[in-house]
Parts: C-alpha cells; sequence; structure tokens
C-alpha cells in the first residue's frame, strides 16, 4: 500500500457534517451573540403578546386574532434577519477580517462551507420560530396544524434568504457599511409586505406580491393560520428570487477583502 | 497530553514526494492593476526541498506574484505551475489547497475558538493532516490548546497562523513575511521551525524584508524590483557578493590622520579604496585582506596604537540588496564617506 492510500478525502457529506459542527462551535462559544440572536424575536412577540393577546378574528387581519397575524409575520421576519441580515453583516465583517481568505487558502470546496452556513441560518430560524410559535400559545395562538408544510416553508424561505443574504454580501465594499445597507433594503420592503400591519392597498400588494418579502409573508401565515398547506405560487416567487441571488453570489462573490 | 499517535504517513512521504520537475516553475508572468504594472516580467524557478526567498521593497510585486502561485489572483500573462499544477485553474484547485500550506501577510483566526479546535476544524479539511498537538508543539503553543483564540497575544496568534498553515502536512509552504512583528527570540525560534520543514522534505517559498531573515534562512532568493525579477541566486553569491571586495574597518587610532596609514606602501594588495567616515571609522576595501589586514595590523603594532573596532567582512546581503533595488541606476555601496580615495 503506498502512503497516496493515505490521502483519501473523506466523503462529501462526513466533510460537510464537520463544517456544520465547528460552524455551530464558533457561535455558541459566543453567548452574548448567541442569546441577542434569540432575544429579539422573542421580545417582539412577548410585546405585541401583551398589547393584542386573547383577542379575537377581525377582518382587518383577515378573519384572524391580531396575534395570530403576528405570529408568522414575525417568525417571517425573525427568517429574514438571521438569514438575510445577519448573513450578509457576517459575511462582510469575515470577509474584511481576512478570514475568508483564510478559508479560501484550505481546500474546503466554497459549497461545503456556505451550506455549513446555511445550516446555521436554517438551525436559529428554526429555533427562532419555535420560541415564537410557543409564546403565541402562551398568548392562546393555537399552534400550527400542518407541520411539514410549516417545515418546508421554513427550509425553503431560508435557504432563498441566504441566497439573498450572500449576494448582498457580494456586492457590499467594506462591512462598515454592511448593516446600514442591509438595513436600507429590509426596512422598506419589511414595511410594505404586511410584517407590521396588514396592508390593505391591491396596488402596493401587487407590487410587493413580486417581491420576495410578501410571498414568504403568505406562505407563512397560510401554513400557520390558515391550514391552507403550501401555497406554491408565492412560494415560485421566493424560489425566483432565491435563484436570482444564488446566481449574484457565485458571479459576484469574493473572498479576498481587496479587490482584484 | 498527547491523545492522538504521531501518524505513519510522514515517514512514508518523502518517496511519494521525490518528483523530478521543480515545485514553482514561473516563466514571463505578468499582472497588471488599471495601470499600473504591478508584476512586468517574473521567471523563476523553485527546486523541491529548498527554502526560496522573494526579497524586494514594499510595491515591487512579491505578494502579487505569491498570491497568483497561491490562486488567490488572475494574472494576465505567462506561464505558472505549482507542485505541476496550474493555480489559474479553478477545477485543479482543491487538488493544489491539499499539497500546499499558505501563511498569510494578516492575521486571521475566529476569536471564539480554542487553539486546539481552530487546528482541528482545519485538519478535517485535509486528507491526510498532521496530529494537531503535534503541530501545537511544533509551534510552541504546548499548554495553550485550551486558550481562546482572542486571549492570545499577537505572537501567539502568528504561531497558530502558522501552524495553520503546517496541518495540512502540505509538500510546499508559502509564508508571507513570516516574522513580521517577532521579537528575536521568535524569531530565530521561527527560522528553526523553516529549517526544520525544509529538513524533512518540505518547499518553503517565502517574502521577507529582512535581508538576516533570508541570508540566515534561503538556499535561494530572488530580489524583486519593480515588478521584475532582478537578481537570482544562492543569498552567498548574489548579484557579485562572492566576487566583491573585503571591507576592513576600524577606527582611526589617536593621533593619527588617514595619511599616517601604510596603504600606499600595498601595491600588490589590491587595494582599491580606503575612507574615513565623519565618525573617525576608516573603511579599506580590499581583494586580498590577507595582506592587507597584516600590513595595517603590523604598523599599528609597531607604533603600539590600537585599531579599535577592528571588523572584517564582506558586501552584505543588504548592500547588495540595497544596490539592486535602488532604481535609478546601480548606486555604490558602502558607507557614505568623506575621506580618500585611492
Amino acid at each position: 500500500m503506498t502512503a497516496t492510500a493515505h490521502r483519501t478525502r473523506r466523503s462529501n457529506l462526513a466533510l460537510l457534517w464537520h463544517q456544520v459542527r465547528y460552524e455551530q462551535l464558533s457561535f455558541w462559544r459566543n453567548p452574548q451573540n448567541a442569546i441577542f440572536t434569540f432575544l429579539f424575536p422573542v421580545v417582539f412577540i412577548v410585546i405585541l403578546g401583551a398589547l393584542f393577546g386573547h383577542g379575537t378574528g377581525s377582518s382587518y387581519f383577515y378573519g384572524l386574532s391580531t396575534l395570530q397575524y403576528y405570529v408568522p409575520t414575525i417568525a417571517a421576519l425573525s427568517v429574514l434577519g438571521s438569514c438575510y441580515g445577519q448573513l450578509a453583516v457576517m459575511l462582510a465583517a469575515r470577509r474584511q477580517n481576512g478570514i475568508l481568505k483564510r478559508v479560501r487558502a484550505t481546500p474546503l470546496p466554497a459549497w461545503t462551507y456556505f451550506l455549513g452556513l446555511l445550516a446555521h441560518c436554517v438551525m436559529v430560524s428554526a429555533v427562532d420560530v419555535a420560541l415564537i410559535v410557543g409564546i403565541g400559545r402562551l398568548y392562546g395562538v393555537p399552534l400550527p396544524a400542518n407541520w411539514p408544510a410549516v417545515a418546508m416553508a421554513l427550509l425553503l424561505g431560508a435557504a432563498c434568504f441566504c441566497a439573498l443574504g450572500v449576494a448582498v454580501a457580494s456586492l457590499i465594499r467594506n462591512s462598515e457599511a454592511a448593516p446600514a445597507v442591509v438595513q436600507l433594503i429590509l426596512f422598506p420592503l419589511v414595511f410594505i409586505s404586511g410584517t407590521y400591519l396588514p396592508i390593505h392597498s391591491a396596488t402596493l400588494n401587487r407590487v410587493a406580491g413580486f417581491l420576495p418579502v410578501r410571498p414568504f409573508n403568505e406562505v407563512l401565515i397560510g401554513s400557520f393560520a390558515q391550514h391552507t398547506g403550501l401555497d406554491w405560487r408565492n412560494l415560485g416567487v421566493l424560489l425566483a428570487w432565491g435563484a436570482v441571488g444564488g446566481f449574484v453570489a457565485i458571479r459576484r462573490f469574493r473572498w479576498d477583502p481587496r479587490p482584484e | 497530553m498527547r491523545a492522538e499517535v504521531r501518524s505513519d504517513v510522514r515517514n512514508q512521504a518523502p518517496a511519494v514526494r521525490s518528483r523530478a520537475s521543480s515545485a514553482v516553475e514561473v516563466a514571463g508572468l505578468r499582472k497588471s492593476y488599471g495601470a499600473v504594472q504591478a508584476v512586468r516580467e517574473a521567471s523563476f524557478t523553485v527546486e523541491d526541498g529548498e527554502i526560496f526567498a522573494l526579497l524586494g521593497p514594499n510595491g515591487a510585486g512579491k505578494t502579487t506574484t505569491l498570491e497568483i502561485l497561491e490562486g488567490f489572483r488572475t494574472r494576465d500573462a505567462g506561464q505558472v505551475a505549482v507542485l505541476g499544477l496550474d493555480p489559474g485553474d479553478r477545477a485543479a484547485g482543491r487538488a493544489l489547497r491539499e499539497q500546499i500550506g499558505l501563511v498569510l501577510q494578516d492575521i486571521a483566526v475566529e476569536p471564539y475558538l480554542t487553539v486546539r479546535e481552530t487546528l482541528a476544524r482545519n485538519a478535517g479539511y485535509y486528507p491526510a493532516p498532521r496530529d494537531v498537538d503535534e503541530v501545537i508543539g511544533l509551534v510552541g503553543l504546548t499548554g495553550l490548546q485550551r486558550r481562546k483564540v482572542r486571549a492570545l497575544s499577537g505572537g501567539q496568534q502568528r504561531r497558530l497562523d502558522l501552524a495553520l498553515g503546517l496541518i495540512g502536512d502540505p509538500r510546499l509552504v508559502f509564508l508571507d513575511e513570516p516574522t513580521t512583528g517577532f521579537d528575536p527570540n521568535a524569531r530565530r525560534d521561527a527560522w528553526q521551525i523553516v529549517r526544520n520543514l525544509r529538513d524533512a522534505g518540505t518547499t518553503i517559498v517565502l517574502t521577507t524584508h529582512y535581508m538576516d531573515e533570508a541570508q540566515a534562512l534561503a538556499d535561494r532568493v530572488a530580489v524583486m524590483s519593480g515588478g521584475r525579477i532582478v537578481a537570482e541566486g544562492p543569498p552567498s553569491t548574489i548579484g557579485g557578493r562572492d566576487a566583491a571586495r573585503a571591507r576592513i574597518r576600524f577606527a582611526l587610532p589617536d593621533g593619527y590622520t588617514a595619511a599616517d596609514l601604510p596603504l600606499c606602501d600595498l601595491p600588490r594588495a589590491g587595494l582599491s579604496r580606503a575612507a574615513v567616515a565623519a565618525h573617525g571609522l576608516v573603511t579599506v576595501e580590499t581583494a586580498e585582506p590577507t595582506e592587507a589586514l597584516h600590513e595595517l595590523t603590523g604598523w599599528a603594532l609597531r607604533r603600539g596604537a590600537v585599531l579599535d573596532r577592528l571588523t572584517v567582512d564582506r558586501a552584505s546581503l543588504e548592500d547588495v540588496y540595497l544596490r539592486l533595488t535602488s532604481d535609478p541606476g546601480p548606486g555604490e555601496p558602502g558607507p557614505p564617506t568623506e575621506g580618500s580615495t585611492r
């Protein structure tokens, strides 16, 4: 047997698992960051619960109680925050610090690195959503009936918003500007998509329906509260945005802090 | 505590490693950033198993050249082969990175993992990594395995960075200014690590600003200036160093002037030049140092005078480097002087 035989690569799956484990370790080793990541949606839903808890359905909220409406939209917001917002900011910071370049210096394939990040974002999203649904339950919001639809919607949504997060990180030049750019894109989008208040303008809804946030809200409201299963029309819009994000990310992502 | 047994891969490796071709071959390399020509025309070869140092002032194109070899940057023209692979070929990227180790100029390690975890994570990226604890010992971080990276000093972080470059058991290691910011002891340690690697069969390519580092470490050096390789060779002979005249230096004894020295009595000594610096130090350049030294010391003994601070040396690597990299034509090495020239 030659020494070459020792130099066999581990399987792709084993490598991915290795990367996911260390990405998680890295995250949990910074407890402050971890706590605040999960605290934000919790505080949000607790406040909304204190304000509107135990209400009855109204036409303003499409026949849902106020909190029945907010549990899915705040869940969507937490997915946006962790997958799109935090990922873009984190990648911009890691690039600026030279950490991405160091990753590129190793034989770790790029797709493994990004799947490790996706797994992290899905984990954070899942914990966030579980916390939001759990606290909603305390205020009398019934649990989602169709869990497979919820899980599928969350996974696809997380993947699409991660792709958009990487795309935005590819277009941002420096890490100081990253939070501002991320917020500038996110804030108006969230507002016109009915996250904070239901939008009853048909024109606005038609416009927002072609942007990524409203379709995701609709999918989650449907699968959480209206028991409609998966809304494939809205998911289609979301997946199209995910594909655009993926395309931009693949074409424009840079590992090196300095431009080529 | 060492949990794992030393891998036997290293013992078998040399048979696999011996290859006929050179570790790095560069021919006609060119790279521009916009209107700036960073690398104009670079050609050099790094042989298997040697320490090769790339010298040059800031902006000479060293790091650009290195980053092209490492696969971080594309090139505009020229041929490059690293371990027989083209670093510009994305498809070969993974295979190449499995065999090379990189230590970049800036420290970049994630702050919240421990030393051991950081190394264990990267070890998992390679098909046949070195033992984690062995590498920790190698770079002198024993006892700090469980310390978080952010609690390490700057020097310790650089050691960790070096460890990350070695963890994959590379055949070829690139070190970009590896000892910048080290204290003298840490530099000696780092040099010894690099020598040990070379002795174990690893090829090393490094850039440095320190001439003593190149002198102490490199088997061969190439001097880069203005995007070109202006000289290449062993540090002892580069730029005609070996052919240069020897320099005898001493302080002028009290009560004597340069005119009193027996230098004109040395017609056969091949004396070229004697100069007295402002601080009273005499420099004599000669092709026959034995004879010249004999005359000078004999002269001093006969008069009961002392040649204080007496040294004999040849043009240092730094002198050669300064001559090669000074832009407006080759300048004359040697001390700034006032005084006589013969």
